[in-house]
Order: structure tokens, then C-alpha cells, then sequence
């Protein structure tokens, strides 16, 4: 009986740390790190690791942030968000530590005080925000369905076919919805772990569409025969960064930082460099 | 307390404390928007995909353990070429099967061979059941090996044939002497059921994960689908402690 | 009623048997003897082909069963066998380990097979277990119900692999009792034995084997009086 009772409490102490681990509380950790250029404000931050930013971010999406053939930009990563997640970790004199997982593990790594900032084309939504802080919009996201050329899948029709999703996506969440909030139910949405694999999945015809960001549902079309693109947008968003719930210091750094970029055309150039412009 | 309602009172609180936090973060796992029922219906794939892939286990194992089992018994001098080439292929297939992982099978089966499929439950199931026969078929065949061979022997003396002597005398023997490891095998076939989420198989982890990018809180819906594994592992241990103390009824004294 | 030639066996690269010929008529009680790894209990098997002979024949009853066409199964329920670790179905009661055979050969119907066995049991006196499952046994009793359930085939033959060896000192006589008996109801009997008095009571001939050869048999009394080889006399001043 002493025994069995230990271990309920044993337990008890397990999942009460693991509430304190999600409750979004990260514990304010000694180090702190001062921003040496000039531009960013000279606040105090605090992140994960003294001396480190790390960056939580799902690098199968194409052109924000994907795994490089070759070095990449940085640690053999490259893409949109790599490069500003660069420039910001230099900028707030930090070394840039890049987490590559699944885009639904990314959502919670910055929550959980596992990632200090996350760029993985993040779009704003209210309920993130309860739960994050979110930067201005940085770029736009617009979500476009992916069908197989000569499909006779419309925008229209969407609801009655089989859509495929990346997992935590907002494109997932919207699809999913009951139809009485404006998706298409649970029945006619999949979820996958990433883009990629949706799009596999598209392309063997095991889905009708994908939705999915339209930077990188160009890379796929481009990059497999027989797919196309529906004219109509199925939704436009704003891509944020986000750091953890009332990080402010970092929030307002980042900040900052994004501004003077879009100021003297650093981020128009490096959306120009990965997107062509219409 | 209607549950809804505690809810909305814990959450028109100015600072809500720690189990107010809690009781609202599992409100959201298990009740917001009906989702219970989400966990229900993932748990019935989950275990719909085990009975499948168990009984197709065992039918491809009992069948790779009967073939191996045979061949290595044969006479010497006395080798059915036949017999020589299925064996071959089973022990392809256990090898194969054994040296990969099951996450990498599925994606093939999913991916690949099945790639115009959709009916994902069912490629799934296939996948968990092709792997698990390979599993089976070597626990049989280490019991059918493990028996003494004078068993069979008395049961040849007295004039009854390979099948009969197999029958009732070597099978229901070799059964009591796996259903341990047996039993293992079926624990982990079931825990294996989760990895079917990776090719979009509606089972309970994948619809964990959704509530998860939902709520933005992974605790309660990791927690509860454990919980729920533990549940369905708790009633297959139940089951088999019965069979197995129905099987030891020949060894009281 | 057997009739062996030219038999060997080997297994591997050992030779067990060299090229034994033999014959045994019906009514014989046949008693071998010799010491260990002389090939006793392989020639023993090769008689029901529990191993398969490397070379020669061995014809039961006019039937070559060392052909390969040969359906071994019917040889098999002609010739009963008690095995040293009596091999009881452990999954059993005793009753079905005596007439599953008989039942499933089709040589009797359930309700004779039961009456087989419980007439059987009632001679060797354990008619109170035919219920009890074999663990519940003594050694000397499983033997006894061994040799039972190779009886309620009706066997013309019976083959003894040392079926005392396993057994502990007071539980040998109950077995050999039995097997007198059998004897002197006139079954044809093959003995792989180290029960010298067995020998000497029961047989009608003696084989002593050594290298898988049989070196020297006769008559028990002229036998253990006067061995004639010297192996003979050497193993007999050992065991005696």
C-alpha cells in the first residue's frame, strides 16, 4: 500500500512539472545578452541558452526554410526565414542555433521555453497569440490549393473532395474545421507531419488538393510533373516571427531589428532572392 | 458542476491558480468542442488496425513457422526442392522484415506500394501485420524448437501421422510454451498502431496531435491517449493472465 | 518377423552402426546390452525408423520398411515403444494419452479406446488416475502408463529404449513387473536394457553390442556364464 501510494505521488510530481513545463513560464535564466550594433535597443534579453538564439522551425518548406543541398547559409539550412533568423542572431550578437522538427513541435518548442524564436512562415492567428508574442508581418502568406492538372477539383468543390495538410498549418486548421465554422470537417482532411509528404500523397492520388503556402506550393508544382495550382488564393495571411509568451525584451529587439530590415530593403531583398517576382 | 460552466467561471477569473490552469487546459483537451469523442473515435481505428493486424499476424506466421519448422525437420537425403525454395523466401521475408524499421515499412507500404491507395487504416493494418507474422512465425518456430523432441517422437511411434502428432501433441504444447512472448508481441503490435498516423491513419495519436496544434498545449491530449494505451494494455494483459492460467491446468499436481 | 541386413547408420562423419544383419522371430524377447555409445538404442530406433538408416534394409513382417514408398505410419502402429523419459503427452489426462492414438488411426472407435484403457490400467493397477493429468505421476507410474498406451495399439511388437534408466531405484520393480508379464503372455519384445536380472529372467537371447557392431549373443544363462569375447567379459565383470 506505502508503495503503491509513493508512486501516485510519484506520479502526481511528474505531471505537475510537466503543467509547469507547458504553462508557458520560462524560468528567467541568469544570462543575459546585450546587443552590440547599433539599431537594436540595448535592453537585456533572456534566452534558452546564455550566449545562443535558438530557432524552432520545420525546414521542409520551401522557399522559407528547407535543408540546403550543399553548407546553405547556415549549418547547412538555407532559405527566407534562415536569413533573417541570421541576420537578427548577429545583430542581437547571439549565437544562432537552428532546431529543425515537425512545424506542429515548433509551435509548442517556443511555448515551452525549448526555442527562444520561431520563424517557420508563421502565420498570425488570434488563438497563437494568446499563446505567443508575434512581430509586425514581415511577409504575406497567401494559402493556395495544389491539384493534379486536368483534376476537376474548384475552389468550389473543395469541401466534397479529399484534402491533404501539414500538421498545425493554419490551412489544417481551417480544412478541419466542423463545415458549420467554415471547413470541410475531419473527414475530408488529412494531416501530414510536413508539405512534402502531403504533396507525395497528392501526387500518388491517395489526396485530390493540398493546401499549402504558396512559396512553396510553387517549388513542388515546379518540382513535380502534373500538378497545378488554382488561380483563386484560398487564403491570404501574414507570416510573424514569434518568441514565447512575454518575452518582451526579445519581442521588442527582434522588433527592431525587423523594422530597420524593412527600412533599408535588406528583407525586400531577401524575399527577391528565393521568390521571383510576378 | 457542469463542466462548460466551471469553465467559463475559471476563466473570468483575474488570476487563475494552478489546478484553475489545469482544469482549463484539460477543458480544452477533452471537452472544448466535444473533442473526447475525437479521442474515442482515433481509439476504435487504433483498435480495429490491432485486431487486423493481429489476425493476420498470426495466420502468416503460423504459416512461415509451419514451412520452416517442416524443412528443417525433414529426413536427411530426403529434401523436397519445393519445400527448399518457400522456405527461402520465408526466411527472406523474416530477415527483411526484421532488419528494418517499422516506421520505414509503413512509409513504403504507404508511399509507395500502396500509392493510389486510400484507404489508410487498411494499409496500415496490412503494414502492422505483415511485420508482426515476421515476429510471430520466429516466436512459434523457438517453440515448436524448444519442445523435446520425444514428444513428437512418442506420438510417431504410436503410428500417428506429421499433421496429427503436430495436431495435438507439438502445437498445443509449443502454444502454452509462447503465449509469454506472445502476448509481448501483441503489447507492442498495439503500441506499433500509433506509428500509422505518420500516413495519415486516423488513430488516436494522430488525433492527439491535431488537438494539440489546436489548443497549442501538448500535456493533456499526450497524457490521455497514454492513459488510453494503457487501458487497452491493461485489458490484453487481463486476458491473456486468464488464457494462460486455463492453459496450466495440466500442470497442477 | 524383423528381418535386418547390411544395416548402418551414421550421423555426420560417426559411424553408429556398422553394417548389422539380424533377424528376430516372432515370440523372441530379444534383450541387448552394452555399454554406452555402443549403438543399442540407435539400432533400437532404426527398427520403427525413429532414425532413418544410412544403408541396408529392414523388412517387417514381409514389408521392406526402410523403402521409401513405404507408408511408415501403418509400420508404426504395428510396433508399440517405450521410450527412457516415458514421453507422456504432458497436455493430457492419462485417458487421452492412451487413446488418442487408437482413435486417431481409426482402429477403434472412442467408446472401445476407453474401454481399451480402462481394462489396461485395471492390469497394472492405476485405473485411479486415468483422470489425473501425467505431472500428477510418480516416475515408476508414468512408465507403466507408457507402456499402456503403446499396448492399446495392439502392437505385435514391442520395443523397451531402457525404459528403467530413469527411473529411481524402488520405482524399477513396478515397471519390470509389468513388462514380465507382457512377456509371459508371449509378446515379441526388444529390450535395450542395464537390468542385468531382467536379462538373465526374461530374455530368450542376449545382443551385446560395442562400436556398432554386435559382438556376441547367446541364450541368457550360457550367455552370462560363459561370455566368450573379451569386451563381453570385460563389460559383464563391470556391471555385475
Amino acid at each position: 500500500m506505502k508503495k503503491l501510494l509513493t508512486l501516485a505521488l510519484a506520479m502526481l510530481m511528474v505531471l505537475s512539472l510537466a503543467a509547469c513545463g507547458s504553462s508557458g513560464t520560462t524560468e528567467p535564466s541568469a544570462n543575459s545578452a546585450t546587443s552590440t550594433e547599433e539599431g537594436a535597443e540595448a535592453t537585456d534579453i533572456t534566452t534558452v541558452e546564455p550566449g545562443k538564439l535558438i530557432l524552432a522551425t520545420n525546414c521542409q518548406f520551401p522557399p522559407y526554410e528547407m535543408v540546403a543541398d550543399g553548407e546553405g547559409v547556415y549549418q547547412g539550412y538555407e532559405g527566407i526565414d534562415i536569413e533573417l533568423a541570421t541576420i537578427i542572431a548577429e545583430k542581437l550578437g547571439l549565437e544562432l542555433q537552428i532546431d529543425d522538427m515537425d512545424f506542429d513541435s515548433s509551435l509548442l518548442a517556443v511555448q515551452e521555453g525549448r526555442s527562444d524564436i520561431l520563424l517557420a512562415g508563421l502565420t498570425y492567428t488570434e488563438e497563437r497569440d494568446e499563446v505567443m508574442d508575434f512581430t509586425t508581418k514581415y511577409a504575406t502568406g497567401v494559402q493556395v490549393v495544389i491539384v493534379k492538372e486536368g483534376s476537376d477539383v474548384t475552389m468550389d468543390n473543395l469541401g466534397e473532395k479529399l484534402v491533404g495538410t501539414q500538421r498545425g498549418t493554419t490551412g489544417y486548421q481551417y480544412a478541419s474545421a466542423a463545415p458549420e465554422d467554415g471547413g470541410f470537417g475531419e473527414d475530408h482532411v488529412l494531416a501530414y507531419d510536413n508539405g512534402a509528404t502531403a504533396v507525395q500523397a497528392l501526387v500518388n492520388g491517395q489526396v485530390d488538393a493540398v493546401i499549402i503556402d504558396e512559396a512553396p506550393a510553387e517549388q513542388y508544382v515546379a518540382a513535380n510533373d502534373g500538378l497545378t495550382i488554382l488561380p483563386t488564393a484560398w487564403v491570404e495571411e501574414d507570416y510573424c516571427i514569434a518568441v514565447d509568451e512575454g518575452n518582451t525584451a526579445l519581442l521588442d529587439a527582434v522588433q527592431a531589428i525587423l523594422d530597420e530590415m524593412q527600412a533599408d530593403g535588406t528583407l525586400d531583398a531577401i524575399i527577391a532572392k528565393y521568390i521571383s517576382a510576378d | 458542476m457542469d463542466p462548460t460552466a466551471l469553465y467559463e467561471s475559471f476563466k473570468a477569473l483575474e488570476d487563475p491558480g494552478f489546478w484553475q490552469e489545469a482544469y482549463m487546459k484539460f477543458y480544452n483537451a477533452w471537452f472544448y468542442e466535444d473533442r473526447w469523442v475525437t479521442y474515442f473515435q482515433g481509439l476504435l481505428t487504433t483498435v480495429e488496425v490491432t485486431v487486423i493486424a493481429l489476425i493476420l499476424g498470426v495466420i502468416l506466421g503460423v504459416v512461415v513457422a509451419t514451412i520452416r519448422t517442416a524443412h528443417d525437420q525433414q529426413r536427411l537425403g530426403r529434401r523436397n526442392p519445393v519445400l527448399g525454395v518457400v522456405n527461402l523466401f520465408c526466411k527472406i521475408y523474416v530477415t527483411v522484415i526484421r532488419g528494418t524499421p517499422m516506421m520505414v515499412q509503413l512509409m513504403i507500404m504507404g508511399f509507395v506500394i500502396f500509392k493510389s491507395s486510400r484507404n489508410f487504416t487498411m494499409v496500415g493494418a496490412l503494414s502492422l501485420g505483415i511485420n508482426s507474422g515476421a515476429y510471430v512465425a520466429e516466436i512459434i518456430r523457438g517453440g515448436l524448437m524448444s519442445l523435446d523432441p520425444g514428444q513428437s517422437e512418442a506420438g510417431r511411434s504410436l503410428g500417428l501421422g506429421y499433421l496429427d502428432t503436430m495436431r495435438f501433441i507439438v502445437i498445443p504444447q509449443a502454444f502454452k510454451a509462447i503465449l509469454p512472448s506472445l502476448g509481448n508481441e501483441f503489447i507492442t503490435l498495439l503500441k506499433d498502431t500509433s506509428l500509422i498516423s505518420v500516413i495519415a491513419g486516423k488513430e488516436i495519436v494522430y488525433f492527439a496531435k491535431s488537438i494539440v496544434t489546436k489548443t497549442y498545449e501538448a500535456m493533456y491530449p499526450y497524457v490521455i491517449t497514454a492513459i488510453m494505451y494503457l487501458i487497452l494494455v491493461l485489458i490484453f494483459s487481463w486476458l491473456q493472465g486468464k488464457l494462460e492460467r486455463r492453459l496450466r491446468q495440466s500442470d497442477r499436481r | 518377423m524383423i528381418d535386418v541386413k547390411h544395416l548402418s547408420k551414421s550421423f555426420g562423419k560417426n559411424l553408429v552402426l556398422d553394417d548389422i544383419s539380424e533377424h528376430i522371430n516372432p515370440g523372441e524377447k530379444v534383450v541387448i546390452i552394452g555399454p554406452s555409445g555402443s549403438g543399442k538404442s540407435t539400432f533400437l530406433r532404426c527398427l520403427n525408423l525413429l532414425e532413418t538408416p544410412t544403408a541396408g534394409t529392414i523388412t517387417f513382417d514381409g514389408t521392406e520398411i526402410t523403402d521409401p514408398k513405404c507408408d511408415i505410419d501403418k509400420i508404426r502402429q504395428q510396433m508399440g515403444m517405450v521410450f527412457q523419459h516415458f514421453n507422456l503427452f504432458p497436455n493430457m489426462t492419462i485417458r487421452r494419452n492412451i487413446t488418442l492414438a487408437p482413435v486417431r488411426t481409426k482402429l477403434m472407435s472412442p467408446a472401445e479406446a476407453d474401454a481399451e484403457a480402462e481394462k489396461l490400467l485395471e492390469r497394472v493397477g492405476l485405473m485411479d488416475k486415468i483422470d489425473a493429468y501425467p505431472a500428477q505421476l510418480s516416475g515408476g507410474q508414468k512408465q507403466r502408463i507408457a507402456i499402456v498406451r503403446a499396448l492399446a495399439m495392439k502392437p505385435k511388437l514391442m520395443l523397451f529404449d531402457e525404459p528403467t534408466s530413469a527411473l529411481d531405484p524402488e520405482m524399477v520393480g513396478e515397471v519390470l513387473d509389468v513388462m514380465k508379464e507382457l512377456a509371459h503372455e508371449g509378446m515379441t519384445m526388444v529390450v535395450v536394457t542395464h537390468e542385468m536380472g531382467f536379462a538373465r529372467e526374461v530374455g530368450s537371447r542376449v545382443l551385446f553390442m560395442d562400436g556398432g557392431h554386435i559382438l556376441e549373443q547367446n541364450e541368457p544363462h550360457e550367455f552370462f556364464a560363459h561370455p566368450k569375447e573379451q569386451r563381453t567379459i570385460d563389460f559383464l565383470s563391470k556391471v555385475l
